[in-house]
């Protein structure tokens, strides 16, 4: 009797989902919200190269947001990157997944292909562009130099109205293939009834696509946009081994910023108070853009 | 007027074409790995013609793929190292464990959320995947200072629990959407017949998900082997991983292109054999679960 019931006390113990759930929490509160009051805490101190130590500065890291020119750069590149990297994904990423939705032989081959650019590292991938992107020895400047795009033996990479193109191809390369997987997915599970409809009514292929096709994939749009979205904002490996940032503030992420505050100029206080306002922004457009369409996990 | 056919052939033509110029720059970055460095630096950029060496590979990794055993582990003049072996370990270690315990952690939490309902679920999720919408430097800054304090800069122990935390998130809502697709019926079936919950989980439901765990645990390690940000924060040289070490590549002098190569197609190689593994749950997997395939 002793025994049956330490068993279904024991088994009552996994009917509540707590247990299940315990591991987590603990990791979740420990390294993601901890760090995140630590980080509140910080905003409100800087370090003193002076007095060697952390001082208590209270609004200050805060009010010189408001009166930061670097802040202000590195917003501008952030949001321009952001905006841009995604419209060449989103129209590339669908062109593509239209023309290798099909079965032709050997279209099998070319989706597995593309998944390869995926599991590079981006620190990787920025290196490789570094060298494609060469002045005098990348083959990049070399066919932009034979086919007259630019001029003899220039950087792309130091030249104030290149520099972000030359970092959005890295990212544009790497990470259209994301788009096109997901897009196939989302058209291979299209009903086939409207298309057969349309095709009767002879309606134009532009037409079924802009009325048929992608109101459609609307969901499976909205979620590779928030994904991509979320990464977009925080880019940081592509200008930390290509540009560091420069020339000027011309690929200034906002996460290099912070970063560069906090472990290259020793503003420990500053650099949290930036990291901050990254994680502000990202959660607010993130869960903005969630709630208007209705994406729901 | 263009026959279908012909629009056809056409069509193949331009999707290999397309896809070519997306394979390019790995075939470039392989093609470097085996150049001598005079061949990296030819002008114009020689892209076919090249005598294949496996040198940068013997650097990188301080054996002797040829004949004679010289002592490969030079230290460049700029202050860098070419011996890399050691950072290809240390990515595995962390690479390993962090997934063992991200989805060890993600699978139990998630049977919960799929099988059980408590007041506050949606909120629940909702706060797991905002995780995932942290910027890394924002979590980087203050584990920087965290670990420096209780000793866990430069550890394995700080790096795995960084890089668990950043795939808990997928993993959580990954395998609940593996779960998700097992009907209940058969878990009630079972408690009808008296099996407890913990029982149900191990011996049947867990059995059922294998796919799907191992597609989780398959995308955990790529992306802690892809990772950079929080490696380059949080160690501070004993331990390092790949994309991290190949930065360092970059000397004053220069940069070591045919090494960094030799060790970024090195690495890339479990990586494109493991993705090509779980092609099937692939789109599942980049969007967290919202989308089957």
């Amino acid at each position: 009797m002793a025994v049956a019931n330490l068993t279904r006390r024991r088994s009552a113990l996994f009917d509540h989902p707590l247990p299940w759930l315990l591991p987590l929490i603990a990791i979740l509160a420990l390294l993601a919200i901890f760090p995140l009051f630590y980080s509140i805490w910080l905003s409100f101190y800087e370090w003193s190269t002076f007095n060697r130590q952390l001082e208590f500065v209270g609004w200050r890291n805060w009010a010189t947001l408001f009166d930061d020119d670097r802040l202000s750069a590195s917003l501008i590149v952030t949001f321009s990157y952001f905006a841009i990297a995604l419209s060449f994904e989103l129209v590339l990423g669908m062109g593509l997944a239209l023309l290798l939705d099909a079965d032709h032989r050997g279209f099998g081959f070319l989706r597995g292909a593309l998944t390869l650019t995926l599991v590079i590292p981006p620190a990787v991938a920025g290196m490789m562009f570094l060298l494609m992107e060469d002045a005098e020895f990348g083959v990049i400047t070399y066919v932009l130099q034979t086919i007259g795009l630019i001029d003899r033996g220039t950087p792309i990479l130091a030249t104030p109205s290149l520099a972000l193109a030359g970092v959005l191809l890295v990212e544009i390369w790497q990470w259209t293939p994301f788009m096109v997987l997901i897009f196939m997915a989302g058209l291979r599970s299209l009903p086939t009834e409207p298309f057969e409809a349309a095709l009767i009514d002879g309606a134009s292929w532009w037409m079924t696509f802009r009325r048929i096709t992608l109101p459609m994939m609307g969901k499976v749009i909205a979620i590779a946009v928030l994904i991509r979205g979320i990464d977009l904002f925080r880019v940081f490996d592509y200008v930390f081994v290509m540009t560091s940032g420069g020339p000027g503030t011309r690929t200034f992420s906002l996460s290099l910023y912070a970063w560069q505050q906090t472990f290259s100029f020793v503003k420990w206080g500053y650099g949290a108070t930036l990291s901050l306002v990254t994680l502000a922004i990202v959660l607010v457009i993130a869960n903005l853009f969630i709630w208007l369409t209705k994406v729901r996990w | 007027m263009v026959g279908p056919r012909y629009a056809s052939t056409v069509r193949q033509i331009i999707a290999w074409l397309l896809v070519a110029l997306f394979v390019f720059p790995i075939y470039h970055w392989v093609t470097v790995a085996f150049k001598t460095p005079k061949e990296i630096f030819d002008k114009p950029p020689n892209v076919w013609r090249f005598t294949p060496t496996v040198e940068n590979f013997e650097q990188v990794f301080g054996i002797s793929l040829g004949f004679g055993f010289g002592d490969v582990r030079e230290v460049l003049p700029g202050g860098g190292n070419f011996y890399m072996a050691p950072r290809v370990w240390d990515s595995i270690v962390i690479a390993v464990f962090s997934t063992i315990l991200a989805v060890t952690v993600a699978t139990l939490a998630s049977y919960a959320l799929s099988r059980m309902r408590f007041r506050g679920q949606q909120h629940f999720v909702n706060w797991v995947l905002s995780t995932r919408m942290m910027p890394p430097v924002a979590v980087a800054i203050p584990m920087f200072f965290l670990f420096k304090n209780v000793g866990l800069l430069d550890t394995y122990t700080g790096l795995i629990l960084v890089h668990s935390l950043m795939n808990l998130p997928l993993a959580v809502l990954l395998m609940k959407s593996f779960f998700d697709d097992i009907p209940k019926e058969i878990d009630e079936s079972a408690t009808i017949d008296g099996a407890s919950r913990w029982l149900i989980f191990r011996r049947i439901i867990l059995p059922m998900a294998k796919g799907g765990l191992a597609a989780t645990a398959v995308l955990a390690f790529i992306f802690s082997w892809t990772e950079f940000l929080f490696v380059l924060t949080l160690s501070q040289g004993s331990i390092q991983t790949v994309p991290v070490a190949s930065s360092t590549f970059v000397t004053s002098i220069g940069t070591a292109w045919g090494n960094m190569a030799a060790l970024g197609t090195a690495s890339m190689v479990p990586a494109f054999l493991f993705i090509l593994l779980v092609q099937k749950h692939l789109v599942r997997g980049l969007t967290l679960g919202s989308l089957k395939q």
